[in-house]
């Protein structure tokens, strides 16, 4: 179960390696050039997580790109995790940004497919709906293509690398998405392309993934991959309606719902106090489904998104009991240093 | 005889079962669109005879009508009786048209004026030929005007028929009877090249029974004749009268009204088997009249000479097993019915006095030698028809032969020899569909009152009248217009299963090419107005017509010095107007101001083009008005004319002229109760249009832009 | 089928306007079935155009034409000569891309212009209504996906699908777009193969879609034989 040889020698990578439970943190980048907006971020979650997700063009809104913000956020010290759509970059792209990423010191990598062009941030933005999607090769193809790059030292048409790039290959996971029953199918197949590690779209319904997680537990794929529980932190009861009708693959019981609803109705009309309330409830919300979910065996970690509310995320971690995070040894990055330049495996 | 619509091998039923052919489908349809002088012409063109037949003809037409089978025939003979009675004045005007071009020399005797003496007569006029009638009688008509009661057949509606046949140039000499006063020898020397015996069946058959001599035992034609003459017999008491055919029925109705008590009707037949029309059987029992079925007079029992009564003997089959007339009796099984008067209708024989002095064949049994296919007699020039060739038949069979008659003259003239004419049977479009019929709506046929029986029997008036105008026009719009149904063009047609998917009827289908079963097709026209190959036509709506229609009207129009501003045509649904005259008279007032309507016989037809096409020609607004709600023929098919109309406005507001030029409104009450409103409220919309476009003023001129 | 939908009126007359004589031809295939470009769409186009150039007053006229596909040679042939024969300035064809394309290689200097949007290879799934079936990728996979097309009926194109935005069926750009892998998995279960979806279907070759250039089918059967020969040498 604990692999012998370090993939990437990150330091996520570590962390699940020695099996603690894992934390990964998403920052989202701006929609200009203003480094200062990411430094700022970084700083902020500094240690509080195993590594940082950076997004990249999510909902189709063009932001400074990941591989720029997580090599911005590695200046600060923190480990991250770039993400690659298949949306933006045909499969030339994609295999020059990783290689680009891997000479830039980044080791983890989540691949996933992208939202289509003309979601313009669920309609708020302008975005660019016109644009040509490429989408040349899908999420699952080009987890296959990175591990053949690392694994076997080939590009994805064939030609040889000599300098491998190590990355943590990760995907994303929607357990409870339609057609339900073909989830767990999609998760083997990115686990037979090599899948290293998975986060899930952001689960409230506990019960359902439970159920969906003994499926996989059946499959047996939470030994060959390290399965991350997607938790997005709910500011307010709007928050929960919009997610669980709009967005696909969450579900909100009604549990949650009345208990948003509660905290804001006990405010009355004071609206300011509402804010207070509900914001108090989605933290106490949150807490509860980290505690929840790390029950759930095959757990190996959760990946909060506390989208423009990252300055909350030090609060949830702390009541989680999250934090500190584990420091890994100095000697956990000669091992790193010590794989990077093995061109083959022994 | 017109051959049949172009897209089609067979005709409408009604067509086929007619004698001649008279085009009953396209009657119904000039009747539906007000062109009831177009309509006369049809019915004179193929029978002379035509308000004789609109009385009495025992309409195969309608027997054969497929309509039946939704809910009732559609009443031809109604309606032409409606033509004839509404067309009196162009009849006369019309007969300007009937001389004929170039005149022959030679002349033609006919012997005898009945329907098909007269018919040939008629015929060989306006062929030019000089032709002279003979008529033994004072005046004309045969046993039209001589033996059918009046309140069957008025005489004015006889001489109707031979006025016009007369004025075309036949001379008629009465009181003259060949084979008495000249025989057939004397006409050739007079110069007549051929002649035609139409002498029909004029004596009454009687019977060889015991007691047969015994007054007040009459015969039917005789009897019939003094009903005609100016003083009429009185009847009182018990008549029987022997005979189950048409003739007795005359004989015994005839007697109610002249006062009889008890009329019985003695027939061989049982009521099935009885030759005369099931309606006729209907009134004269309405009138009191007893029909006894299945007796045979055995003798005449009387007192003093005079009759008392009739022994009768149990008739038990009337036909053979090959249909033959051989009636069976058991003389066990006898009756008596008594009787103050007995009047024998047992069927009539051809008086053959014509042929007398002449070397004219006359075989046994008093039957001229003759043949059926070239109505030729033995002698060469003189031919026979009607009755006296073919046996007893209807008067529009009788019409038949004589169109028959002149056609073999005519040729014999010409060529010198005779022609053959088998009797060839069109062929007939099939029944309709048990399926078919079940979609079609349903509408009661008009029914015209008739006299109550009490007060029929006062007189010898008729006991039904005519159609009005709205009634003609409500039962016109039954007829289903068989064989007029829609036809796709082969070549053009892309099999794309439009017409298939639009078809309330579920008539249309795609093998290769699109194919709309003629027995099916009720003619609606949506899948015309849809198919996007514009590829299929209906026969019986020619859009062709409506765009020449329209076309002439906006040439009038811009031959004039003051082009109507603005100038708003309206489609209106031919099937709300309740007279024509509303059309003629309001239509012809409204187009001064600038609205012009066009009669669409169902709205739901036009198509994009139709509508967007008044606009092409200048128009500055479009009316539509359809039928009144609920009254639509056609199921979806409003819906499907709103689809159109929405497309067609669409093409406007994107062509900068603004949809909402076009209208749309359905008839409320009556064409003549809403439209007026509808074409005002229409036009001040359109003004208003006008005038913010492109600021013109109430002066109808252009103001600068 | 290929689907079109006729252009706007008032952009089809910006085209021509400036043209006194004009020839509006139909296509009796494809663009008949999708109702965009018919006989009857043509008399449609035609009365609006004039219409519109009626209430400007201008004098333009409008002619109208229709063939059997406006993609092959013989049915265009007639079109060609009439341009020449009628003094047509300019031509608006209701067929599709393709019509337009041919129609103007064989007119070579009277300028054809393009009444209809080219969109798809689709299908009627219900009366008036077409459903993009068909990519035209050149190398077809529909043995692998049960008969529904990934390319075509995903919107991302994923050929490893579904992604994580399918909801309730339908696609995460629109609930009136059907997502093409939520068919795709109902129909492999019905036919029993839903496990052949843990193969992975690797990245594809593109080459033989438009990707890699526009493309080309030659039929050497179909050649012109010259005249005159004698046969086969023996």
């Amino acid at each position: 179960m604990v692999p012998a040889v370090l993939k990437s020698g990150s330091n996520f990578e570590r962390v699940l390696r020695d099996g603690h439970f894992a934390v990964t943190v998403e920052i989202g980048p701006p929609m200009d050039c203003n480094e200062e907006v990411v430094l700022e971020k970084a700083r902020l979650l500094r240690g509080l997580a195993d590594a940082f997700n950076i997004t990249d063009n999510q909902t189709g809104v063009v932001r400074l790109s990941s591989i720029a913000s997580a090599v911005l956020i590695m200046r600060e010290g923190l480990e991250a995790v770039m993400q690659m759509t298949c949306r933006d970059r045909n499969r030339l792209a994609i295999q020059a940004d990783i290689l680009g990423a891997a000479a830039l010191g980044i080791k983890n990598c989540l691949c996933i497919a992208g939202d289509h062009q003309s979601f313009g941030a669920a309609g708020r933005l302008k975005g660019h709906p016109g644009a040509k999607n490429v989408y040349d090769i899908d999420s699952i193809q080009l987890v296959a293509a990175l591990k053949g790059m690392r694994d076997d030292g080939v590009q994805q048409g064939g030609d040889p690398l000599e300098k491998r790039p190590q990355i943590f290959i990760g995907a994303a996971w929607t357990p409870l998405g339609d057609p339900i029953e073909i989830r767990p199918l999609r998760l083997k197949k990115k686990v037979e392309a090599g899948v290293d590690f998975i986060q899930t779209q952001g689960v409230f319904d506990i019960e359902r993934f439970r159920d969906q997680m003994k499926v996989v537990i059946d499959m047996g794929l939470h030994e060959r991959t390290a399965i991350l529980a997607g938790i997005i932190v709910p500011k307010n009861l709007g928050m929960l309606k919009y997610m669980n009708s709009s967005v696909a693959g969450v579900s909100v019981p009604d549990s949650l719902m009345k208990r948003m609803e509660q905290a804001r109705s006990a405010a009355g009309d004071d609206k300011k106090q509402a804010r207070e309330n509900q914001a108090e409830e989605g933290i106490k919300i949150t807490v509860e489904l980290i505690e929840q979910v790390r029950e759930i065996s095959g757990i190996r970690g959760v990946h909060i998104q506390a989208i423009e509310w990252e300055h909350r995320v030090p609060e949830i971690l702390q009541r989680a009991g999250l934090v500190p995070r584990p420091v890994l040894s100095k000697g956990g990055a000669k091992d790193a240093g010590k794989s990077q330049n093995n061109g083959r495996r022994g | 005889m017109e051959k049949p619509s172009e897209a089609s091998e067979s005709y409408a039923p009604c067509i086929v079962a007619c004698p001649v052919h008279t085009d009953t489908r396209q009657l119904a349809e000039y009747i539906t669109e007000g062109k009831y002088e177009q309509a006369l012409d049809l019915l004179l063109d193929t029978n002379p005879f035509s308000s004789v037949c609109g009385r009495i003809c025992h309409h195969p037409c309608e027997q054969s009508c497929r309509r039946a089978k939704v809910d009732a025939p559609v009443g031809l003979m109604k309606l032409k009786r409606f033509v004839i009675e509404t067309t009196q004045d162009y009849r006369i005007t019309r007969r300007e048209k009937l001389q004929p071009k170039e005149k022959r020399n030679e002349k033609i005797a006919v012997v005898g004026s009945g329907p098909s003496g007269l018919t040939a007569a008629y015929d060989l006029v306006k062929m030019g030929f000089q032709v002279t009638v003979f008529e033994r009688a004072q005046t004309p008509g045969g046993l039209l005007g001589h033996a059918i009661p009046r309140y069957r057949l008025p005489y004015s509606v006889v001489e109707e028929d031979i006025e016009d046949i007369l004025a075309a140039g036949v001379k008629l000499v009465t009181g003259k009877e060949i084979g008495q006063d000249h025989s057939i020898d004397d006409l050739f020397e007079q110069g007549f090249r051929s002649i035609l015996l139409a002498t029909g069946l004029s004596e009454s058959r009687t019977l060889n029974i015991p007691g047969i001599d015994s007054r007040g035992i009459l015969l039917a034609l005789p009897f019939l004749k003094s009903v005609l003459s100016p003083k009429p017999p009185s009847m009182s008491g018990r008549v029987v009268v022997i005979g189950g055919g048409n003739v007795a029925i005359d004989v015994a109705r005839s007697t109610r009204r002249l006062g009889a008590g008890k009329v019985t009707m003695l027939c061989l037949e049982s009521h099935d088997e009885m030759p005369a029309w099931e309606w006729e059987i209907e009134e004269a029992r309405e009138e009191g009249i007893t029909l006894m079925n299945s007796w045979g007079p055995k003798s005449v029992f009387s007192e003093d000479s005079t009759v008392k009564g009739l022994e009768l003997k149990r008739c038990v089959s009337v036909f053979d097993a090959d249909g033959s007339f051989n009636p069976q009796f058991d003389d066990a099984d006898t009756a008596t019915v008594p009787a103050d008067t007995a009047i024998i209708a047992i069927g009539q024989y051809g008086d053959l006095t014509c042929v007398k002095g002449s070397s004219l064949e006359v075989k046994a049994g008093e039957r001229l030698t003759s043949d059926p296919e070239t109505l030729s007699t033995s002698r060469e020039g003189v031919f026979v028809c009607g009755e006296l060739l073919t046996g007893p038949t209807s008067s529009v069979e009788a019409v038949r032969d004589g169109h028959r008659a002149a056609k073999s003259i005519a040729h014999y003239l010409d060529h010198g020899v005779l022609l053959t004419q088998p009797y060839l049977e069109l062929p007939s479009l099939d029944d309709l569909p048990d399926e078919t019929a079940e979609k079609i709506k349903k509408q009661a046929p008009v029914t015209v009152e008739m006299l109550l029986p009490q007060e029929r029997l006062k007189e010898f008036t008729e006991i039904e009248g005519g159609f009005t105008e709205k009634e003609a026009l409500a039962e016109a719009r039954r007829c289903l217009a068989c064989t007029t149904g829609a036809l796709a063009d082969e070549e053009k047609c892309a099999a794309c299963l439009t017409c298939v998917r639009i078809c309330p009827f579920g008539v249309a289908t795609v093998e290769k090419t699109a194919i709309m079963p003629e027995e099916k097709c009720q003619a609606c026209g949506l899948c015309a107005a849809a198919c996007p190959a514009a590829a299929i036509a209906l026969k019986r709506f020619g859009t062709n017509k409506m765009k020449e229609q329209l076309q002439d009207l906006v040439t009038g129009l811009k031959g004039t010095s003051q082009l109507p501003e603005p100038l708003i045509i309206s489609y209106c649904c031919l099937f709300e107007v309740t007279s024509r005259g509303f059309v003629h008279e309001k239509a012809v007032e409204y187009g001064k101001s600038g609205i012009y309507s066009i009669m669409v016989p169902c709205v739901a037809r036009l198509s994009v083009p139709d509508i967007l096409s008044p606009f092409e020609l200048g128009a500055d607004g479009l009316t539509i008005i359809s039928c009144s709600e609920g009254s639509c023929l056609y199921p979806t098919a409003e819906e499907r004319l709103l689809g159109r109309i929405r497309q067609a406005k669409s093409v406007l507001d994107e062509i900068g002229v603004g949809g909402e030029r076009i209208d749309y409104w359905k008839t409320q009450g009556s064409a003549e109760v809403s439209w007026t409103s509808f074409w005002e409220i229409s036009r001040r919309k359109v003004h208003q249009i006008e005038k913010g476009s492109k600021g013109h003023d109430y002066s109808g001129e252009k103001t600068s832009q | 089928m290929i689907i079109a939908e006729r252009k706007p009126l008032n952009e089809i007359k910006s085209f021509i306007e400036n043209y006194r004589k004009i020839l509006i031809v139909g296509c009796g295939t494809c663009a008949t079935v999708c109702l965009a470009g018919g006989e009857a769409e043509v008399k449609v186009v035609a009365s609006g155009l004039r219409i519109g150039f009626l209430r400007e007053d201008m004098e333009v006229e409008i002619l109208e034409d229709c063939v059997t596909r406006q993609c092959e040679p013989e049915f265009v042939q007639p079109l060609v000569e009439r341009v020449e024969n009628d003094g047509v300035e300019a031509v608006l064809s209701l067929g599709c891309g393709v019509g337009v394309n041919f129609l103007a290689d064989r007119l070579e200097s009277v300028p054809v212009f393009p009444g209809v949007n080219t969109e798809f290879f689709g299908a009627a799934v219900e009366p008036g209504v077409w459903v993009e079936m068909c990519a035209g990728c050149g190398n077809c996979i529909l043995h692998l996906t049960g008969g529904i097309c990934p390319i075509a009926r995903c919107s991302k194109s994923i050929l490893n699908g579904p992604c994580g935005g399918s909801q309730d069926g339908k696609c995460e750009i629109s609930p009136d777009v059907d997502c093409g892998w939520n068919l795709i998995v109902e129909r492999m279960k019905k036919i029993g193969t839903l496990h052949r979806l843990e193969e992975l279907i690797p990245p594809r070759d593109w080459s033989t879609s438009r990707h890699g250039g526009p493309r080309r089918v030659v039929h050497e059967e179909l050649a012109p034989v010259p005249q005159g020969d004698e046969g086969p040498a023996s």
